[in-house]
């Protein structure tokens, strides 16, 4: 292929033949923007960001659709273009919830929250949980996005949330493609697709299928391609941008697919593809399910031993020394049994120890479980009685033959009939926690990488099976690294293929792992009809407790619950909470009252999804019950008449204030309220707030309406217009209060907030809520919520709060479930199938 | 480890002909292996065999004069029921147990039976005592396992309505035995389950919650209406509840204000007071997750402070959650208040005691999480009020422990929600409420209060004391001064420690 030479912003640039403008001035070090294009991915030419100017071309080619041609002259920046691309980028942030982009707090916002809140819906960066990956944002900062002034158009899609492993957002889609186009690259006919026309144009399966029925294979190519938070996997989103990613060899099943393994710390949080091409794709076991198992709750960490009949733990060298004894007792009649899914070094040191001790060596296919154990004498010998002593490495032996054994030593992971019947239990580090090689069925050596530590004592089998070995006086076994055992396999079969690839379709995962039931473990499995051990129900509906009476989300990821609770109603007063547990199982959580009907004997709370517990409770449906509701709690706000009173509220705080604003008014002050949020299409109870106060004013951190920026600013307003103060009231989000609280502090106007720390009773019983206040510490449960902002300890509040935020991710369920997110569904779904935008 | 050991020399159960008492050694109750049970939630003890049973019942001599009942703060008849465990008559053992004590199987695993009954237990004083605990809650859990126990008679109703606030040990007690008596009873609990402190303090490896939650059963099998989730002071007031048809009030809302200890660095991430910890960890069954939505606590090092029963309940649930788990005592071993038993529990499964110590700050790191503790070294000086000799510090002997986790469990006020909603209600200024403790009436007529709310914080068994007595009481007071059935009880004599 011969060579061409073009000029890219008066820079002489050579290329191969073929290559697109958009390539060429890639290689030459030239950066134009774009969203669309991917270097795995043919030129599509959606976005439109990548527009240049060429000589003798009429308008403004997109780069990447322009084959570069010798003797081209191109610009790729002129005041034009970037006007151009700057409206192109508008265009496409009116569909993308971008608040956070141009609002005047956004450093000192993200400065205090590092990390960004984990939502059920994004409405903006600090709630996305792509925001340190999201291709728009990056382009957005170079273009000066304060000059992007067109507000979100919110389209009002439903979140799916209703398949395995993949959470979908759509009202972040700016329909680059990108996830259709891989999806058809890597599988031929792509289970998506773009639907619908014009405005309502998004991605969607065909018929609006499930992606469990619509052919996706769960290999998650779109999610890693997706340029902005739309496409999620579940379990890993929150985790945050991995800090490392290693290529390594999943060992699920005999295919040993390459992954890349991503991980956050010492913690797997994702495999993913090597490259995107059909060749390298993944199933759902290895990119999504792995991980699951290797952070399982129910993992084996400790050695244990058996004494007087309990399964007793003891430290390691008690453990092998009591194995060893034991296995010696049978010495003659001992069989090896061990899972294919463990590495080379791994299975040719339970073969050598085999043979040391004259065992019997039985093996059997890694998504297997008893019945596929080899050789089939050995499994007749095992029934009868005639093997007494079996070493085993993960569910491989049924329940018949266990009772015919005098001894086990169990080397596994996860618990199972085998480790309770087991004299000695040896907890192994498996997958990613393991280094060493794997043959795949196709012959093929590769490499398994230890990326992630193993939880509590379990060690790596190899290095168990060493010391099992020594322990028991074997010689030969001196290794110090899986990497000394390597050189010494010289012959290992690849395992037998499966006879279907589970890559192609998820009909074809296999539902075992060392004969572990993966659904057992990975409970989304059960959306793909894997088997798995029959379970108790975990959560039942709560029969009693309280009637939701009315559910709706006001605006996107903000709900209104009203609740029958006539314990409550008729003693609520502005500024208490109540305390809701949507299930017998669920937290604690507090939330402020916003209104109340004592004849009615109901409560209205407003709840903003951002973790399981408010998740738990915006899932239930009208008509549903709430376990628990316990209230009013807290001190009452101190209702006097004070003159001019400017209520602040953001968030849930605008319907928080609202109590408080009414109460006010009646006592004769004169009430200001003002609201806040992040775009205009996020403001709620506007004409409630209306109805209690005399003057409603706005502020949206996007600027689409009223003030650009927030409370404080429109405090700043009023003082600058010479308006009397006498107090401010600041409810909302941590930050919020803090800020409002700086504001005001200059000009010593006493300023009220109402305070969120995580609490437990609510009654003042625990102290977990406790708060500094003027130097002494305070429970917020009992003695306040609402204290003096100016004499709060802001950091304190902000690092207590943030005690659990790794345990908050790890609650998030991972389960498939039916969302019940109920505006979309009920209300604004029309009937072309598009919801409507909330008024 | 067989599940019913019997300590060496002595007698194999029942068919032994009666051998001089004296000899038989007080038996021994099996308990899990300690290396075991420091990593779960399995309950400690296991409980005697029905073989163990008689044997132990077999070594009461059947005193004229039975110390051990004035022992008991309820007053159960103890020679009685241990004579019928004696004979094999289990069931009737523990209907004899009931009358007396609405909770046997909960009594039986917390009271401190060697400060009351076993004190005075004549064997005692040259042998060992009968081992009265253990016989009692072998009688519950025989009923509970074997089931028929019949159904509790009630009196005809009386018309009378009492309002209980607090479903607590006391709250229990009162609410049985009224409810016994043909009155209306109606429970008010603030949090979402009933039992108190039985569920949210005491750990389930020493009280399985699944006894805790029998018992209320049993309570609203006898018509008691228990309403959860309601918050009296926040809700309705105890004089409202009066205007509202109650004939009498009973606030047994216990001591549930956590002290701190007042050093630097005590809002640090990872310090928490032991009720906070106990909560989140009984309660709403942190250990459980993710099944039940409470983040885990998972402490690598874990230092309680404190040398009380609440303290061990924390150092040993720490241990449960794999850590490394210290005690800081600022006294010696000599004055810990909390039970010999559950000490060496404690020890057993591997918690270090630091006494002669006392906090002086909590360390932490640029994220607030704690990494240790200040604290100074003791020595005992001369006693104080309590008579207990007074802990003086010794003067540049700071050491740091590296901790990542400190519970504080140095005690609990009385909780003021209730005192505070009710001003006419007589006050100490401890903040408990003042009780005739003939009567357990309080200065406001119709309002009665038994528990930790009036003693601050005590024992389930002496809180069960003084709701009978209530109970008595509050009968007597709708009913013209007639005696409720049923012996009167006297006051305990729980001799001084």
């Amino acid at each position: 292929m011969g060579k061409i030479s073009l000029t890219i912003d008066g820079r002489r640039v050579e290329v191969d033949e073929g290559r697109t403008v958009l390539e060429a001035a890639t290689e030459a070090g030239i950066t134009i923007p774009t969203i669309c294009d991917h270097k795995d991915l043919s030129p599509f030419g959606a976005c439109r960001m990548c527009i240049v100017e060429i000589d003798g071309v009429r308008g403004f080619p997109t780069s990447c659709t322009t084959p570069a041609a010798p003797g081209m002259v191109v610009r790729t920046q002129s005041e034009e273009l970037r006007t151009l691309r700057n409206r192109t980028l508008e265009l496409m942030l009116s569909g993308h919830p971008n608040g956070c982009l141009v609002c005047v707090h956004r450093e000192a916002c993200e400065k205090y929250r590092p990390r960004p809140t984990k939502a059920g819906r994004t409405t903006r960066c600090g709630f996305c949980s792509n925001r340190d990956e999201c291709n728009i944002r990056t382009l957005a900062f170079a273009a000066k996005p304060q000059e992007l002034a067109i507000p979100t158009l919110y389209s009002s899609y439903n979140l799916e949330r209703g398949d395995p492993f993949m959470d979908r957002d759509y009202n972040l889609c700016i329909l680059c493609g990108r996830c259709w186009r891989i999806c058809e690259k890597i599988h031929g006919v792509p289970a998506i697709s773009i639907i619908n026309r014009g405005k309502w144009a998004r991605i969607g399966t065909a018929f609006d299928k499930s992606h469990v029925e619509s052919g996706c294979t769960f290999c998650g190519a779109c999610i890693d391609i997706c340029p902005t938070g739309t496409l999620a996997d579940r379990y890993a989103r929150w985790y945050g941008r991995p800090t490392a990613e290693t290529p390594s060899t999943c060992t699920l099943c005999p295919e040993g697919c390459s992954v890349l393994a991503l991980t956050e710390g010492q913690k797997l949080i994702a495999n993913r593809m090597i490259a995107f091409s059909s060749q390298t794709s993944l199933c759902a076991l290895g990119r999504f399910a792995y991980p699951q198992v290797v952070n399982a709750p129910e993992r084996l960490t400790r050695p244990l031993a058996r004494e007087g009949g309990e399964l007793i733990p003891v430290d390691w060298e008690s453990a092998l020394h009591a194995a060893a004894e034991g296995l010696q007792g049978s010495a003659g009649s001992v069989a090896v049994v061990a899972s294919e899914s463990t590495t080379r070094e791994d299975r040719h040191l339970y073969a050598k120890l085999a043979g040391a001790l004259g065992a019997r060596l039985g093996t059997v296919p890694s998504v297997s479980g008893p019945e596929a154990l080899e050789p089939e004498e050995l499994k007749a010998d095992l029934h009868s009685g005639k093997i007494e002593a079996v070493i085993v490495n993960g569910d491989l032996l049924d329940e018949s033959t266990l009772g015919q054994l005098k001894y086990i030593v169990a080397i596994d992971c996860l618990p199972s009939n085998v480790s309770e019947a087991a004299q000695v239990v040896l907890p192994a580090a498996v997958l990613s926690e393991s280094q060493g090689t794997y043959r795949n069925a196709a012959g093929e050596v590769k490499p398994v990488a230890a990326v992630s530590a193993s939880p509590g004592e379990a060690r790596t089998e190899w290095r168990i099976v060493r010391d099992l070995a020594q322990a028991m006086g074997l010689s030969g076994f001196e290794y110090a690294a899986a990497s000394e055992i390597t050189p010494e396999i010289t012959s290992d079969a690849a395992p037998g293929r499966l006879s279907a690839n589970p890559r192609f379709s998820v009909n074809n995962l296999p539902g075992r792992f060392r004969g572990h039931y993966l659904a057992d473990t990975v409970r989304s499995l059960e959306a793909f009809e894997l088997p798995a051990s029959p379970h108790k129900l975990l959560e039942q509906a709560a029969a009693d407790g309280f009637a939701l009476l009315e559910k709706r989300e006001v605006v996107p990821n903000m709900h209104l619950l009203k609740i029958k609770a006539p314990q409550v109603a008729p003693y609520a007063k502005p500024g208490q909470f109540v305390i809701l547990m949507a299930k017998e199982t669920s937290e604690r959580a507090p939330f402020t009252l916003v209104d109340w009907d004592a004849e009615q004997g109901s409560i209205t709370v407003i709840i903003e999804e951002v973790g399981r517990s408010s998740r738990e409770l915006v899932s239930l449906r009208p008509g549903a019950r709430i376990a628990h509701v316990s209230g009013p709690l807290g001190v009452p706000f101190p209702i006097e008449k004070k003159g001019t009173v400017v209520l602040g509220g953001g968030c849930y705080g605008i319907g928080a204030i609202y109590p408080i604003a009414r109460a006010l008014k009646e006592a004769g002050n004169e009430v200001i309220c003002a609201i806040e949020a992040c775009g205009d299409y996020l403001l709620y109870m506007e004409s409630e707030m209306r109805s209690v106060c005399d003057d409603l004013l706005v502020a949206t951190k996007d600027g689409s309406r009223g003030v650009h920026g927030g409370v404080q600013e429109i405090f700043k307003g009023l003082v600058e217009a010479g308006r009397r103060v006498d107090f401010f009231v600041a409810i909302g989000c941590t930050f919020m209060m803090r800020m409002a609280s700086e504001a005001t502090q200059p000009f010593g106007i006493p300023t009220y907030v109402a305070l969120n720390p995580i609490m437990v009773d609510g009654t003042g019983m625990c102290g977990a809520c406790r708060v500094s206040v003027d130097g002494k510490t305070k429970f917020a449960c009992a003695d306040g919520p609402i204290f003096d902002g100016h004499s709060v300890d802001w950091d304190e509040l902000f690092f207590r709060r943030s005690a659990y935020a790794r345990e908050e991710i790890e609650a998030l369920p991972q389960m498939a479930e039916i969302t019940a997110s109920g505006w979309q569904q009920a209300e604004s779904r029309g009937s072309d199938g598009c919801s409507l935008r909330q008024e | 480890m067989g599940e019913q050991p019997v300590e060496k020399g002595s007698a194999p159960a029942a068919v032994q002909p009666k051998p001089r008492k004296a000899r038989v050694p007080r038996q021994p109750m099996p308990e899990r292996d300690p290396r075991r049970r420091r990593t779960n939630f399995e309950e400690v003890p296991k409980g005697y065999s029905e073989e163990t049973a008689i044997v132990e019942a077999s070594r009461c001599i059947k005193c004229k004069k039975p110390f051990c009942i004035l022992g008991c703060p309820v007053n159960i008849d103890i020679p009685k029921f241990v004579d019928l465990i004696a004979q094999g008559q289990f069931m009737e053992a523990f209907l004899k147990l009931k009358e007396q004590n609405s909770l046997p199987a909960v009594c039986g695993r917390v009271c401190p039976q060697e400060t009351q009954c076993e004190a005075q237990c004549v064997m005692g004083k040259k042998y060992e005592p009968v081992a009265i605990g253990r016989l009692e809650r072998f009688a519950a859990d025989y009923a509970q396992v074997h089931g028929g126990v019949p159904d509790p008679e009630r009196a005809p109703s009386t018309g009378k309505r009492v309002a209980v606030i607090g479903a607590g040990p006391a709250g229990i007690t009162v609410a049985g035995d009224l409810a016994q008596w043909g009155h209306e009873v109606v429970i008010f609990e603030a949090l979402h389950l009933p039992g108190g402190v039985l569920m949210y303090g005491i750990p389930q490896f020493r009280l399985p919650k699944e006894i805790v939650q029998y018992e209320i059963n049993n309570l609203r099998k006898l018509g008691v209406r228990i309403i959860t989730d309601h918050v009296i002071g926040k809700t309705e007031t105890v004089d409202q509840l009066l205007k509202e048809g109650f004939d009498a009030v009973f606030i047994g809302t216990g001591a549930g204000l956590p002290m701190f200890l007042g050093i630097p660095g005590e809002n640090a991430i990872g310090v928490y007071s032991a009720n906070e910890f106990l909560t989140r960890v009984n309660l709403m069954r942190a250990y459980d997750f993710p099944r039940y939505a409470t983040a885990p606590i998972r402490p690598r090092h874990a230092i309680t402070v404190g040398g009380g029963n609440v303290a061990m309940d924390s150092a040993r649930t720490a241990l449960r959650l794999g850590a490394q788990s210290t005690i800081v005592y600022r006294r010696s071993r000599v004055e810990m208040p909390a039970r010999a038993e559950e000490v060496h529990h404690g020890e057993e499964e591997g918690v270090v005691f630091h006494l002669l110590t006392n906090p002086t700050r909590i360390l932490s790191d640029a994220t607030n999480r704690v990494t240790g503790m200040e604290c100074l070294k003791m020595e005992l000086g001369e006693p104080d009020a309590s008579g207990r000799r007074r802990p003086v510090p010794i003067k540049g002997s700071e050491f740091v422990i590296p901790a990542d986790t400190v519970i504080v469990s140095i005690g609990n006020m009385p909780n003021p929600l209730v005192p505070q909603t009710s001003p006419d209600l007589g006050i100490t200024r401890h903040g408990t409420i003042v009780a005739n403790p003939e009567t357990m009436a309080t200065s406001k007529p119709g309002v009665f209060a038994g528990g930790d709310i009036v003693s601050g914080a005590a024992t389930v068994i002496s809180a069960m004391g003084q709701a009978k007595i209530a109970a008595r009481s509050i009968h007597k007071f709708m009913m013209d001064g007639a005696e409720p059935p049923g012996q009167p009880p006297t006051l305990p004599q729980t001799p001084a420690r």
